[in-house]
C-alpha cells in the first residue's frame, strides 16, 4: 500500500487538536487511497496537500479544555512536598547520598581551585588605571628567512659607544603616543643579580630595575612620597619601595632626599617612595633607577630593553604601529636579509601571552590557563556523569513515586522541575561541603602553586559565580535523570515493569566509557609527567652538581687582588675542596652569541666568533664562557680529546680555547685540535674538546660552547666545590673569608643542585597537579561505577536467584557481572590511549631531552584502571551473588 | 427556528448523512457529494460542516471501527438526530411549497 506524503501529516499532527487528530488523519489517509485508485498516485498526492490544507482552521486547531484543572507547579504546598520527599530520599539512601554529594563536591573543589587560579592569572597586570591604553612594544626580526620576536627595541650605537635607542623620541614623532617609558631589570639573566644598597652599616641585596622618567605617569603604582613628575627625572635619583624605605629609614617620609650607596660605588638620592608592588604586577622591582643612569653608569642585566607606551584614547593600534615603523625604518642600519618590525601588544596581555610564535607574542602561560580550565570542566563533567549514573540507578525505586505522581495529576514538566530541583539541592549541599574543604585546603593550594591567592569572600562576583557553578552543576547532573524519570509511563511503572530502552542503556555505558577514558588519560599524564620530572632531576648533566655552590663576583672580588686572595684563603679552609670562577652560573648559561649579535654589538661588521675554515654564511650560536684554570676539574667535566687548561703552559691564558663536541659538529671541523679560533678580539687555538654537558635546562638541546681562560677579567660567579657531607663547615668558612675580603657586601650563595631544580618548578607543579587530578578523576569514576554495579545487581536480583537455583556458582555470577563492566573499561582504554599518547607527546615537545612514551605506560595505566574497576565491582557483585536465592526470588 | 441556522452546504451534508446512515462519515460523504455534484469536495470542508452540525445538535457521532487504509485509525460515524430530521423536513416543506407555486410557463422558459 502506498503511503501518503508524510510532511503534511507531520504538520497536521502538530496543528490539529489532540482529540481530533485520529479522525482527521484517518479521513485523509482513507481518501488518499481512494484517490490513488481513481486518479493515480501523482494526482492523489497533489490532492492530499490541498485536502490537508482545508483542515487548517480554528475549529480544528482549538484544543479541548482539560476536564480537570492542573496543579500549579510552584504552589507552596507542592514545594513543601518536593523538599520533604527530597530529604526523605537523601536520608533513606544515606550511602547513595554520600557518594553523590562527595562526588559532586570533589568535582566542585577542583573547579573552584582552578577558577581561583585562573582568576589570579588573569588579574595580573590588570590593575592599571590606564590599562586600556597601555601597550608594550615588541620587535619582530626576520633574518635569513628565520622570524624571531622579543620584547626589546632596536639599539642605536652612537660614535661615542654610548647605548641609545632608536625609539627614544618616538613620542614626538607619533602624536598618538602620549607617554613612553623604557624599562629594564637589573636582576634578570644572564648578567643581572640582586644589587647591594648600603647606608651606614645597614646593607641589603635587593632586586630592582631602571625606568625612564614617564614610568610613574603611565603605570598606577601609587607614590607614598614624591610625585610622578620628578620621581625618575634625576640621574642621581632612585625611587624605592615602602619595604626598602622602611628597612633603611623606618618610614617612607623619612627616606625622601636621603642618599643610599649603590654597589659600594655610586650614591643615589631617594627621589620617591612607592607602595610595595601588588602581587598582580608582573613587573617586579624594589627600586627604580633613572634610565640615564642606566645608559651611562650601570651595566645591563640582559639585552631585553623594554618600552611601554600609553596611546591616546581611541587610537587605532595598527595605524600607530605603521607610524612607528615608518619612523623607525630609515634609522635602522642596512643589514642584508634582516628586517625589524615593531609591534604593539596590550600591556595586560603580555603576562599570559609572552611566547613568540613567528615573531608575534601568542602562547605562553595562557596555555596552562586553557589546559587547567579544560581539566576543571572535565572533572566537573565526570562528577556530573557520576551523579546521572547514580540517579538513574536509583530510578527503579523512584519510578513508583513518578507513577503515583503522574496518576495524581502531575504533568511531565512538574516532574522535570522536581528532579532538577532535587539535583540543584544536592549541588547546594555539595557546594557547602566544597566551601568548607576549600577554606581548609587553601594554604596547601597556595603552597602548591607558589601563589598567595586569598579567598575572595568579600566579593559579590565570587558568590555569584559560586551560585552559577552550583546551579550549572545541578542542572547538568540532573538533566538526564529528570528527563528520563519524567518520561516513564505510569501504567507500566505501577504494573511493576520498568524496562530501559536500548538507547538509555547505551547512554549510561557511554558515560562510563567517557569517565574512564578521562581517568585513563589523566593516569597516563601523571605517569609521563612524573617520569619526565624524575628524568630531569636525575639526568646526568655531564658535570657533578652535588656539593657545588656559587657566589656572585662583586665588590673586592671583582679585581685580581681580592679574588686571588679569596681563592687562596678559601681553598685552605675546612670543608672546601676547590674554588674557581666562571663568567656565568654553569647550570643556566643564558648568553648566546650568533653572527647577527656580533655585528650589532661590536659595530665592526666582523663576526663575534670566527674559526679556521669557517664558511661564509655559517651561523653557529655559541655560548661563550670565560673561566679559571681549575674550572674543568672543579666541575668534573670529561674531555673527549686534547688537554685541559694548565697553569704550567704559559700560553694557555692568552691563546687556548676549549669547545664542546656540539661546537665541533656545528663548526664542521675535522681534526679540531690546534685549529685557530677567535672570539671578539682574542685569537687562539683549540687545545681540547669537552664532552657535551648541559649548560642550561633540558628544555633546549645542548648548544655549542666555547671556553677560554681569562685571568684578568673578574665578573660572573665564584664556584666552590665543598667536600661531601661538610656543607656546614664549608659555609661557615666561606662566610668568614668573604666577610674579611668583601665587607661591603652581604654574603649570599646558591647551591647549584637547588637552583637546577628551580628551573623545573612549573613542571613540578604540573606533576603534582596531574597527580591530584588523576586521583580525583579515578575516585569520582569509581563512585560512578559503584553506582552502576549497584543498579545492575538490583535489576538482576531475580536472574541471579534463578541462576543460583540452576546451579551457578558464586564465581560464575561474579564473572558474569565483571565481564560487562570490564568490557566498558577496555573500550575506554582503547579510546583513551591514542589521545593520551598524542597529548603527552605534545607536552614533551617542550623538552629537548625527554623520556619516551613507552607502551608499558599504557599497559600499566590500563592495568591500574582495570584493577581499580575490579575492586569496585567485586564488592557489590559478590554481595549480590551471595544472597540466598530463596530471598531474592520471593521478593516482589 | 431561524432559517439561517442551516447553510446550504450544511444542508447537503446533513442530507447525505441521512442517506448514508449508518455508515455516514466524512470520507464517504465527501465522495458522495463529489459524485453527485461533479465538483471536488474536500474532507476538510465536510469535517468542518459536520462539526458545526454536531454543535447545533442536528447530528450525533460515535467512533467506529479502524481500517488499514486509515492507518489503523478509527472513523467518526454520524447519525441524524430527531432535531436534525425535523429541520430537514422543515426545509424540505418550505421548498416544496415554493416549488408548487411556480407556474408551468415559467418552468417551460428554463428548459
Amino acid at each position: 500500500m502506498k503511503k501518503p506524503p508524510h510532511i503534511p501529516d507531520r504538520i497536521l499532527a502538530w496543528l490539529v487538536a489532540p482529540h481530533l487528530r485520529e479522525e482527521v488523519l484517518g479521513d485523509l489517509h482513507e481518501r488518499y487511497h481512494l484517490q490513488v485508485q481513481r486518479l493515480g498516485e501523482a494526482k492523489a498526492r497533489q490532492r492530499y496537500w490541498r485536502d490537508a490544507r482545508t483542515y487548517v482552521r480554528p475549529s480544528v486547531m482549538k484544543r479541548k479544555p482539560a476536564d480537570y484543572s492542573t496543579t500549579f507547579f510552584l504552589n507552596p504546598e507542592m514545594l513543601h512536598n518536593y523538599v520533604k520527599i527530597a530529604f526523605r530520599n537523601l536520608v533513606k539512601n544515606t550511602g547513595f547520598s554520600v557518594i553523590n554529594i562527595v562526588g559532586l563536591a570533589l568535582g566542585m573543589i577542583c573547579c573552584l581551585f582552578i577558577f581561583l587560579w585562573v582568576q589570579d592569572e588573569k588579574s595580573v597586570d590588570n590593575f592599571h588605571a590606564k590599562g586600556d591604553n597601555l601597550y608594550t612594544v615588541y620587535q619582530t626580526i626576520s633574518a635569513n628567512g628565520k622570524v624571531d620576536g622579543n620584547y626589546s627595541t632596536p639599539l642605536r650605537v652612537t660614535p661615542s659607544q654610548r647605548t641609545g635607542f632608536m625609539l627614544e623620541d618616538v613620542k614626538n614623532a607619533v602624536p598618538e603616543v602620549k607617554h613612553q617609558a623604557f624599562y629594564a631589570t637589573g636582576y634578570e639573566l644572564p648578567w643581572g643579580h640582586p644589587e647591594t644598597f648600603q647606608r651606614g652599616d645597614t646593607k641589603f641585596k635587593l632586586e630592582g630595575s631602571r625606568a625612564s622618567s614617564d614610568f610613574f605617569k603611565i603605570f598606577s603604582y601609587p607614590l607614598l612620597a614624591g610625585n610622578a613628575e620628578t620621581a625618575l627625572s634625576d640621574i642621581n635619583g632612585v625611587a624605592i619601595s615602602r619595604k626598602m624605605a622602611e628597612r633603611f629609614f623606618g618610614t617612607p617620609q623619612k627616606a625622601m632626599g636621603k642618599s643610599l650607596r649603590y654597589e659600594n660605588r655610586l650614591d643615589f638620592r631617594v627621589s620617591a617612595v612607592f607602595e610595595n608592588l601588588p602581587v598582580e604586577s608582573s613587573l617586579k622591582f624594589d627600586f627604580l633607577l633613572n634610565w640615564e643612569a642606566q645608559k651611562t653608569k650601570l651595566e645591563w642585566s640582559s639585552n631585553e630593553f623594554r618600552l611601554f607606551v600609553e596611546l591616546a584614547e581611541n587610537a587605532n593600534v595598527p595605524t600607530v604601529e605603521n607610524k612607528i615603523n615608518r619612523f623607525l625604518q630609515p634609522r635602522l642600519a642596512k643589514n642584508k636579509g634582516v628586517t625589524t618590525q615593531i609591534g604593539l601588544q596590550r600591556f595586560r596581555d603580555q603576562y599570559l601571552h609572552s611566547t613568540f610564535v613567528n615573531g608575534k607574542p601568542e602562547g605562553g602561560r595562557i596555555e596552562y590557563v586553557r589546559i587547567f580550565s579544560g581539566v576543571a570542566l572535565f572533572i566537573l563533567i565526570i562528577a556530573c556523569i557520576n551523579f546521572m549514573n547514580l540517579a538513574t540507578a536509583r530510578s527503579v525505586k523512584r519510578a513508583k513515586e513518578v507513577g503515583v505522581r503522574k496518576v495524581l495529576g502531575s504533568t511531565r514538566s512538574h516532574l522535570i522541575g522536581q528532579f532538577f530541583g532535587e539535583a540543584v539541592l544536592l549541588a547546594f549541599l555539595a557546594m557547602l561541603l566544597t566551601l568548607i574543604l576549600v577554606v581548609l585546603l587553601v594554604p596547601t593550594f597556595n603552597q602548591f602553586t607558589g601563589k598567595q591567592i586569598p579567598l575572595p569572600f568579600a566579593q559579590g562576583s565570587f558568590w555569584l559565580s559560586l551560585l552559577g557553578l552550583t546551579v550549572l552543576t545541578g542542572l547538568l547532573a540532573g538533566s538526564y535523570p529528570a528527563l528520563f524519570l519524567s518520561s516513564l509511563q505510569p501504567v507500566r511503572i505501577l504494573k511493576g515493569v520498568l524496562r530501559f530502552t536500548r538507547g538509555s542503556v547505551w547512554f549510561r555505558q557511554g558515560l562510563t566509557v567517557f569517565q574512564f577514558g578521562l581517568a585513563m588519560i589523566l593516569l597516563v599524564a601523571t605517569l609521563v609527567v612524573s617520569r619526565q620530572t624524575n628524568y630531569v632531576q636525575q639526568a646526568h648533566l655531564g658535570y657533578d652538581r652535588e656539593n657545588l655552590l656559587y657566589i656572585r663576583v662583586e665588590g673586592s672580588l671583582a679585581n685580581q687582588r681580592g679574588y686571588s686572595l679569596f681563592k687562596e684563603l678559601a681553598s685552605k679552609m675546612p670543608g672546601i675542596a676547590m674554588v674557581d670562577r666562571s663568567s656565568e652560573a654553569p647550570h643556566t648559561m643564558g648568553f648566546v652569541v650568533d653572527d647577527n649579535d656580533g655585528a650589532a654589538e661590536t659595530a665592526t661588521g666582523s663576526d663575534a666568533i670566527n674559526w679556521e675554515g669557517k664558511e661564509k654564511n655559517a651561523s653557529v650560536g655559541f655560548k661563550p664562557t670565560s673561566v679559571g684554570f681549575d674550572f674543568v676539574r672543579l666541575m668534573n667535566l670529561k674531555l673527549a680529546e686534547g688537554r685541559d687548561f694548565s697553569r704550567t703552559n704559559a700560553t694557555d691564558s692568552s691563546d687556548a680555547f676549549m669547545v664542546n663536541e656540539e661546537a665541533v659538529r656545528q663548526m664542521g671541523l675535522k681534526n679540531p685540535i690546534g685549529k685557530w679560533v677567535s672570539a671578539w678580539q682574542k685569537k687562539g687555538h683549540i687545545i681540547g674538546i669537552l664532552k657535551d654537558y648541559h649548560t642550561h635546562s633540558l628544555h633546549e638541546p645542548i648548544k655549542p660552547l666555547i671556553v677560554d681562560v681569562k685571568e684578568y677579567e673578574y665578573f660572573g660567579v665564584v664556584l666552590v666545590r665543598t667536600e661531601a657531607g661538610k656543607t656546614k663547615e664549608a659555609l661557615a668558612s666561606l662566610r668568614k673569608v668573604y666577610g674579611e675580603i668583601n665587607p661591603n657586601y652581604p654574603f649570599d650563595y646558591q647551591f647549584i643542585d637547588q637552583e637546577y631544580e628551580r628551573l623545573y618548578r612549573s613542571e613540578q607543579v604540573m606533576a603534582k597537579l596531574s597527580n591530584v587530578f588523576a586521583v580525583v578523576a579515578i575516585l569520582i569514576s569509581c563512585l560512578g561505577l559503584l553506582g552502576l554495579v549497584m543498579f545492575s545487581t538490583e535489576q538482576r536480583t531475580k536472574e541471579i536467584g534463578i541462576r543460583k537455583v540452576l546451579g551457578a556458582s558464586v564465581g560464575q555470577i561474579v564473572t558474569l557481572f565483571s565481564r560487562d563492566f570490564l568490557r566498558l573499561i577496555l573500550i575506554a582504554i582503547l579510546i583513551a590511549s591514542p589521545i593520551a599518547w598524542y597529548a603527552m607527546n605534545q607536552w614533551l615537545q617542550g623538552f629537548a631531552y625527554k623520556v619516551t612514551v613507552a607502551w608499558w605506560i599504557f599497559a600499566l595505566s590500563g592495568a591500574g584502571a582495570l584493577a581499580i574497576t575490579l575492586l569496585t565491582i567485586s564488592f557489590q557483585s559478590i554481595k549480590a551473588a551471595l544472597v540466598n536465592p530463596v530471598k531474592s526470588l520471593r521478593s516482589e | 427556528m431561524r432559517r439561517s441556522d442551516l447553510g446550504e452546504f450544511e444542508e447537503v451534508v446533513l442530507l447525505t448523512v441521512a442517506v448514508m446512515v449508518p455508515k455516514a462519515y466524512s470520507v464517504i460523504i465527501a465522495e458522495e457529494l463529489e459524485r453527485e455534484t461533479g465538483q471536488p469536495v474536500s474532507t476538510g470542508a465536510v469535517h468542518a460542516a459536520l462539526q458545526r452540525l454536531e454543535q447545533k445538535g442536528y447530528v450525533t457521532s460515535v467512533l467506529g471501527e479502524a481500517t488499514a487504509e486509515r492507518g489503523g485509525r478509527r472513523k467518526r460515524l454520524f447519525t441524524v438526530t430527531a432535531l436534525g430530521g425535523r429541520v430537514l423536513t422543515d426545509v424540505r416543506s418550505v421548498r416544496n411549497r415554493l416549488w408548487e407555486r411556480i407556474v408551468p410557463p415559467t418552468m417551460l422558459e428554463w428548459s
